[in-house]
């Protein structure tokens, strides 16, 4: 019994350190695949990029940026070359060059267009409506206006 | 609202209308390719049959069509008639050549398929991808067509059917083969 209880911790030990060591062996070259990677497009896929996609083509991409990387080439001009392959489609993050503008500021320009359009239009609804009529006093009755009177003249002052 | 903010306001709303528009009823097939107008990057590799290595240089100072293609494709079974087509229409004249590139493929499967399907022009292995992310390619089948300088003229994404068929023959090819431009 104690055996097999030895047995299954050292079995357990040796997973442990197994993946310990797939951690700690990370080269250079593995970080910087992963960084530009996450930086471009799986281009089969919606919104995952090339480091979080599981598919072929995204695969082949990785190893292609790990064979640049390798060669030496830095991180924009693999960048760069995919770009070249694929345009705008392949960034994760669009230049803000030409027409890409427009990604880049056109939520904010409709969130100040949108902004200014509801102050004018609070200001011109505002301006509109007419000042509400103070509302008319119910009338009191006999009953309640004799209570009155017998109020005030107990409370009034000798 | 005053009468320049609802000229503005429909204008918007026309642009996004437009926009919307576009991406529902256009052909996603169409998309920009950026590498239209630029070098061919060269295709070199072992040949799926054979072996050998193709040489890009066989194919410099020719109107290229080149095929990217897999065994595992069903679109790509419904075009392999029309490439044959093509080749054989073609292949007379010494500046054309056609090429496949056989794309994500066990070399076995690939060899299978153009024994069942035919084959009568060469195709080069694609063992790491690396030749079709060159090219651009997202998936398979995808066609390109590349004059006698070397500059890629034409793509098309999905089977050479139909019309495509027809504007890659008479709009490309032949008028390319002529010295002309294509006239798509």
């Amino acid at each position: 019994m104690l055996t097999r209880v030895l047995h299954t911790l050292v079995i357990l030990l040796a997973m442990t350190t197994g993946t310990w060591a797939a951690v700690v062996e990370e080269t250079d070259i593995d970080v910087r695949t992963r960084e530009i990677a996450k930086t471009l497009r799986c281009t089969v896929c919606q919104t995952e990029s090339v480091w979080e996609s599981a598919a072929p083509l995204a695969q082949q991409m990785r190893e292609a940026i790990r064979e640049r990387v390798a060669q030496g080439q830095s991180a924009e001009e693999i960048r760069a070359y995919f770009h070249s392959r694929y345009g705008d489609y392949i960034l994760m993050q669009p230049t803000a060059q030409g027409l890409n503008w427009l990604i880049w500021a056109g939520p904010f320009a409709l969130l100040v267009l949108g902004g200014i359009f509801l102050y004018r239009a609070l200001n011109r609804w505002v301006a509109q409506s007419p000042a509400p009529a103070p509302e008319p006093l119910s009338p009191v009755d006999d009953r309640s206006r004799d209570r009155l009177d017998r109020e005030l003249h107990r409370t009034a002052p000798p | 609202m005053t009468r320049s903010s609802q000229v503005v306001l429909v204008l918007v709303l026309l642009g996004l209308f437009a926009l919307f528009y576009q991406g529902l009823w256009g052909d996603p097939r169409r998309i920009p390719a950026v590498l239209i107008g630029t070098t061919a990057p060269a295709l070199e590799g072992p040949d799926v049959v054979s072996g050998a290595r193709i040489s890009w240089d066989q194919f410099r100072g020719k109107v290229v069509v080149v095929n990217f293609w897999a065994s595992w494709c069903q679109e790509c079974k419904l075009e392999h008639q029309n490439l044959l087509t093509i080749q054989e229409r073609f292949q007379k004249d010494p500046h054309f050549v056609m090429l496949g590139v056989n794309y994500q493929d066990k070399v076995e499967h690939a060899q299978q398929y153009l024994n069942t399907h035919g084959s009568s022009f060469r195709h080069v292995r694609d063992v790491k991808g690396l030749l079709a992310i060159d090219y651009g390619v997202y998936g398979v089948p995808e066609t390109f067509v590349i004059d006698q300088q070397g500059i890629i003229r034409y793509k098309w994404i999905g089977p050479v059917t139909g019309d495509a068929y027809t504007r890659l023959t008479e709009k490309v090819l032949v008028p390319l083969l002529q010295g002309t431009a294509p006239s798509i």
